[in-house]
């Protein structure tokens, strides 16, 4: 008793103590990218007078102001989510007397610098403070009708008023006029009928309401007293939507024509000859600017508007990279400098959702802001370095040649491969030997630990970045045009089809996605360590249902893909693994009718085709069908168990049930009496065995799974309670296994043992992670994305569903601790520490090299990249080793003992002649 | 003293064949008289006795093994497993070095059998003792960490439908 309540002490204080990071290792072995997602709104300030500043909204809902030097952000605000901070209007302030710059004058004395507004129920407008971002003024508007609001825009008018404009498509508008920084109405709301207004076929140009209406073009002026309809004629089957034209109140463009309805606006003609148009002022002056891609040489030039001359002489011919896709002008500022000529700086926003700084005739930053949206990462193992290379190939008996196993072949491969590397230490030196590749240039090779990885980063644009993940660095980047990601929630794909462990063969990622147009299958395959793209991009003719993978082949070491159509057939890439595909299980699951589909696929020898048979169906809607699936999860495939049971405290052994087939899925649904019930089935989708299943009623989502080794943890909102729990549950086979070598879904396995356990968490979860290691040795920790953007590493032994009731004469296990339903904020378990993770989406782990080290990436708004030990670096000496003490010891006691052994062997000599 | 040409060993000399010959006794040797036979048969009393010792002092051991494995009590620490270890090592030993000294003769094999005896028991003292502080690896938890995972044989994959 004494002893196992000593030991159970011991393994608190010790399990207590093994996380933090000391104030020296901050950003050491992290990084963070702070991103702002996609630019749709941005502001230049040059000016003599006040720090340079751009100002920008984004599609993420976020202002910042970036340094216009560097582009890095000076300050960003980070607004409510959608639908309730979806921006709708960003206004900059341009006080008349001061220089007509975007941003107020300190001496300026408008209320306000930036405006935005947001949502529609309730409208919220807040005024900014452009040098600080601090917030100045807030006020919101609730509508009377919420069903309407929805569609309802905002527009700033010159006189410092906001004027709020609800469509009733098909009847009429309503416009009310609000004093800006106090939200006071000006007089009642104008309704003005126009029957001939159409969801979608409508926007705002300043402060015209254009609507395309068949082959006409029709507008209406809302701050006119009594509102003429303007017609204009137009081409009757335009290719392109309608779009406003930046700066400039009441035209569009279609087609490549402009159309414009204010007599006061001139536009220099009707027809713009590049893909973007921008009017601006530039002191006193209005002016045209024009951006025109052509053959990757980006030309923007600058127009008056008064003389329609090219103004100043300013005209931009800058290299334009091919991957970013068509530009934007976004913004532009110019400056007189010594020699008394115009510089101009355009601001740019891509198709690839960069953000460029064009100044001159060169693109002095680009932000990468795809990378705001990550759906997919991995991490890749660098290659060898030559020397470890040849050591490597050294190492490799090749099988079936018999000259290589024996001794003497091994001798004079390892001389054979010395000579080689004295020789290339010699060409090396002497600088005669070949110049290193690329990536041996960029210092891309693997270390002793393999820590040093190439991050993929696949983004939701389609851009796919390598990066470097000690740095940071952005290594390479493709860009697929016009994907995207698949039908009910589930992303795009990529997937390592061969891992760089197998030199001399190239690694290769593929990315599985779907064409934004036909909604068929793409197919894009790279080197992820070069970024080059390896063969054609490959368009199916068939749109992809479901997708798996067969295990590596011993030869080629490929993972083949094998692809289920619409049509449920079978399809595998490359073709020539079709054979290999034999016996593959598969299943679908529909997220509606939450049902699940089993197929077993068959090789045809005579056909030479695969034959999918429906082997099982499971509905999981329950009664009544209220049921709908939310999610699915298996558990990662490279996982390794190490450990087969868990020991108990009479040294027996609990064997766990390690079912790698066995897959978790969650349905949600509407109850009469509950309200939300929410069932999780712990389904074998081999055989189509529902394993168990639990049923949580009063119970609401988000809910969040993690599925590992034989344990399983979910988050989800209590609704009873009103509060975030987190519940896990183990799975064991008992003290006895069933069969120890081999396991068979169809040998009907015996059911397993269930422990479940509840607990209370102190915060809310946006995303559940387990860490994952190269032997499965190390200890798992769960990793939990909070939603005020920390990742909280907890131990598994708090979630550890066999934390018994404390019973005062029962001898305890090791390394369980007593029941509390609550979870501790364990503060130094957050592995970010200060660096808050803005709208943290998901996590991905990844093995290192070192068995004690997992790699982490957590994506979201920001970027963040670090490294977790579970169980401390207990294969790794501290960073503090002293090297130098110890050799130093070391030599000097062989001498020591050397030099006395010699002594004493003299002094027996003496002894023996005397 | 002769040599024997064409005999095997070239330089082994063969002295019996000088006894035939009349050397005649030195003085004083008197071949009739033999010795003292009684000292001789207490001596071999004495050396059975002594070997019977021997042959039971493992046994007498037990008794104060006992006494100190009841002391040590059975908490796992560095001196009660080396005591123990010691306990265990020291009869394996000592089984080694002292059975081929015991006397030979038909009580030889007693004793032989007894000290061999006396020292498993010893041995099995210690492992007791070894089993009561649970060093001894005999539940299958101990084995644990040598159980391979099982391998399998089916592969699926799938997921939510991406129609």
């Amino acid at each position: 008793m004494s002893k196992s309540v000593v030991l159970c002490l011991a393994s608190i204080l010790f399990l207590n103590s093994t996380l933090g990071l000391y104030e020296d290792q901050i950003k050491k072995f992290d990084w963070k990218l702070t991103q702002i997602g996609k630019v749709n709104n941005a502001f230049l300030d040059l000016n003599p007078y006040q720090q340079n500043r751009l100002i920008v909204s984004t599609e993420e809902n976020v202002i910042a102001s970036l340094d216009p030097l560097s582009g890095n952000v000076q300050w960003r605000q980070i607004l409510e989510n959608q639908p309730r901070g979806q921006l709708k209007l960003i206004q900059m302030l341009v006080d008349d007397s001061a220089p007509k710059t975007a941003v107020r004058h300190q001496s300026s004395k408008s209320p306000y610098d930036i405006l935005t507004v947001q949502g529609h129920s309730p409208a919220i407008v807040r005024g900014w403070n452009a040098f600080t971002g601090n917030l100045e003024f807030e006020w919101s508007l609730v509508p009377l009708q919420t069903e309407t609001a929805e569609d309802s825009f905002w527009f700033h008018g010159n006189d410092m008023n906001l004027y709020h404009v609800i469509p009733n498509f098909g009847s009429h508008l309503e416009v009310t006029e609000y004093i800006a920084n106090n939200g006071n109405s000006k007089g009642t709301t104008s309704k003005i009928s126009a029957s001939w207004i159409q969801k979608d076929k409508c926007l705002i140009s300043g402060s015209y309401y254009i609507c395309l209406e068949g082959s006409h073009l029709l507008a209406l002026d809302l701050t006119a007293t009594s509102p003429q309809i303007l017609k204009k004629v137009v081409p009757s089957s335009p290719k392109t939507s309608l779009k406003a034209v930046r700066g400039v109140s009441g035209a569009v463009s279609l087609d490549g024509f402009i159309y414009s309805f204010d007599e006061k606006e001139k536009l220099c003609g009707d027809k713009v000859s590049g893909q973007s148009l921008l009017k601006a002022f530039q002191g006193d002056e209005s002016l045209l600017v024009e951006a025109d891609l052509k053959n990757n040489v980006l030309e923007i030039s600058v127009k008056s508007v008064e003389s329609c001359e090219t103004w100043q002489n300013v005209k931009s011919t800058v290299q334009y990279p091919s991957h970013n896709g068509v530009p934007e002008v976004l913004a532009f500022s110019c400056r007189t400098n010594r020699q008394n000529t115009k510089v101009c700086s355009f601001v740019l926003t891509t198709e690839d959702e960069a953000l460029l700084y064009v100044q001159g005739d060169k693109i002095r930053w680009a932000r990468e802001e795809a990378l705001a949206n990550v759906v997919s990462g991995e991490f890749i193992d660098l290659p060898l370095s030559d020397s470890d290379g040849s050591i490597e190939d050294e190492l490799k008996s090749k099988p079936g040649n018999e000259n290589d196993s024996d001794l003497f072949g091994a001798f004079s491969r390892r001389v054979v491969s010395q000579i080689h590397l004295v020789r290339s230490i010699f060409l090396h030196v002497l600088g005669l030997g070949p110049a290193p590749t690329a990536t041996q240039k960029a210092g891309l090779i693997r270390d002793a630990f393999g820590l040093h990885k190439m991050l993929v980063v696949l983004t939701q644009t389609g851009k796919v970045y390598g990066l470097d993940n000690i740095n940071g660095k952005i290594h390479w980047s493709n860009y697929l045009r016009s994907v995207e990601n698949f039908n009910n929630g589930e992303e795009m794909k990529l997937i390592v089809q061969r891992t760089s462990k197998h030199f001399p063969k190239q690694p290769i990622c593929t990315i599985i996605t779907k064409s934004a147009e036909t909604k068929k299958g793409v197919l894009f395959s790279f080197n992820p360590i070069t970024g080059a793209q390896i063969g054609e991009t490959n368009n199916l003719n068939y749109e992809i249902q479901q997708i798996a993978f067969l295990p590596e082949d011993t030869t080629e070491f490929l993972k083949a893909i094998v692809l289920f159509d619409h049509n449920n057939q079978v399809h595998v890439i490359p073709e020539n693994y079709k054979k290999q595909a034999d016996g593959l299980y598969l299943f679908t699951a529909n997220k509606k009718s939450a049902i699940l589909n089993g197929f077993h696929l068959k090789f045809n020898e005579k056909s030479g085709q695969l034959q999918p048979q429906p082997i099982w169906t499971v509905n999981l809607s329950g009664h009544g069908s209220t049921q709908e699936i939310t999610s699915i999860a298996a558990k990662n495939p490279i996982e390794h168990v190490h450990s087969q049971g868990r020991v108990l405290n009479d040294r027996s052994v609990l064997y766990k049930y390690i079912n790698p087939n066995l897959v978790a899925v969650v349905t949600q649904g509407l109850d009469n009496i509950h309200k939300f019930v929410m069932n999780v089935h712990l389904v074998d989708v081999v055989s189509g065995s529902v394993v168990f299943s639990l049923t949580h009623r009063k119970v609401r989502g988000p809910i969040k799974i993690v599925h590992s080794e034989n344990w399983l943890a979910y988050s989800y909102f209590n609704d009873k309670v009103r509060r975030s729990e987190i519940t896990a549950i183990e799975l064991y086979e008992g003290k006895v296994q069933a069969n120890s070598s081999v396991w068979s879904s169809l040998d009907a396995p015996p059911m397993p043992l269930v422990e479940r356990q509840s607990y209370i968490l102190p915060f809310s979860v946006e995303f559940l992670k387990e860490t994952i290691t190269e032997r499965g040795i190390t200890n798992k920790h769960v990793l939990i994305a909070t939603s005020a953007g920390n990742i909280m590493e907890m131990p598994w032994f708090y979630l550890d569903p066999r934390r018994p009731i404390i019973q005062p004469n029962q001898p305890r296990e090791e390394g369980v601790l007593p029941y509390i339903p609550e979870l501790p904020f364990i503060q130094e378990n957050m592995i970010n520490y200060n660096q808050t993770i803005a709208r943290i989406q998901s996590i991905f782990t990844a093995p290192s090299g070192l068995e004690s080290t997992c790699l982490v990436l957590a994506t979201g708004l920001d970027l963040f990249v670090t490294r977790v030990s579970p169980s401390k670096t207990f294969d790794l000496l501290k960073e503090d080793f002293d090297y130098y003490l110890i050799a130093m010891v070391l030599v000097a006691l062989t001498s020591a003992s050397l030099f006395v052994k010699q002594l004493s062997a003299r002094k027996i000599l003496k002894q023996a002649w005397k | 003293m002769s040599l024997k040409p064409g005999k095997k060993f070239k330089w082994s000399l063969d002295f019996t064949n000088n006894k035939i010959s009349d050397i005649p006794s030195p003085p004083g040797y008197n071949p009739s008289v033999t010795p003292v036979q009684n000292e001789v048969v207490k001596d071999h009393h004495l050396l059975i006795k002594r070997s019977w010792d021997l042959a039971l002092a493992p046994l007498k051991q037990i008794p104060m093994n006992l006494f100190i494995m009841y002391m040590s009590g059975n908490s796992i620490s560095i001196f009660p497993i080396m005591m123990v270890g010691m306990m265990m090592f020291r009869p394996i030993k000592a089984m080694f070095s002292a059975l081929p000294k015991l006397s030979e003769g038909a009580q030889g094999h007693g004793q032989k059998l007894l000290y061999f005896l006396g020292n498993l028991a010893n041995v099995g003292l210690a492992l007791y003792k070894f089993q009561s502080m649970g060093l001894l690896p005999t539940h299958a938890s101990d084995w644990l960490a040598f159980v391979e995972p099982q391998t399998r044989l089916e592969h699926f994959g799938g997921g939510v439908s991406f129609i």
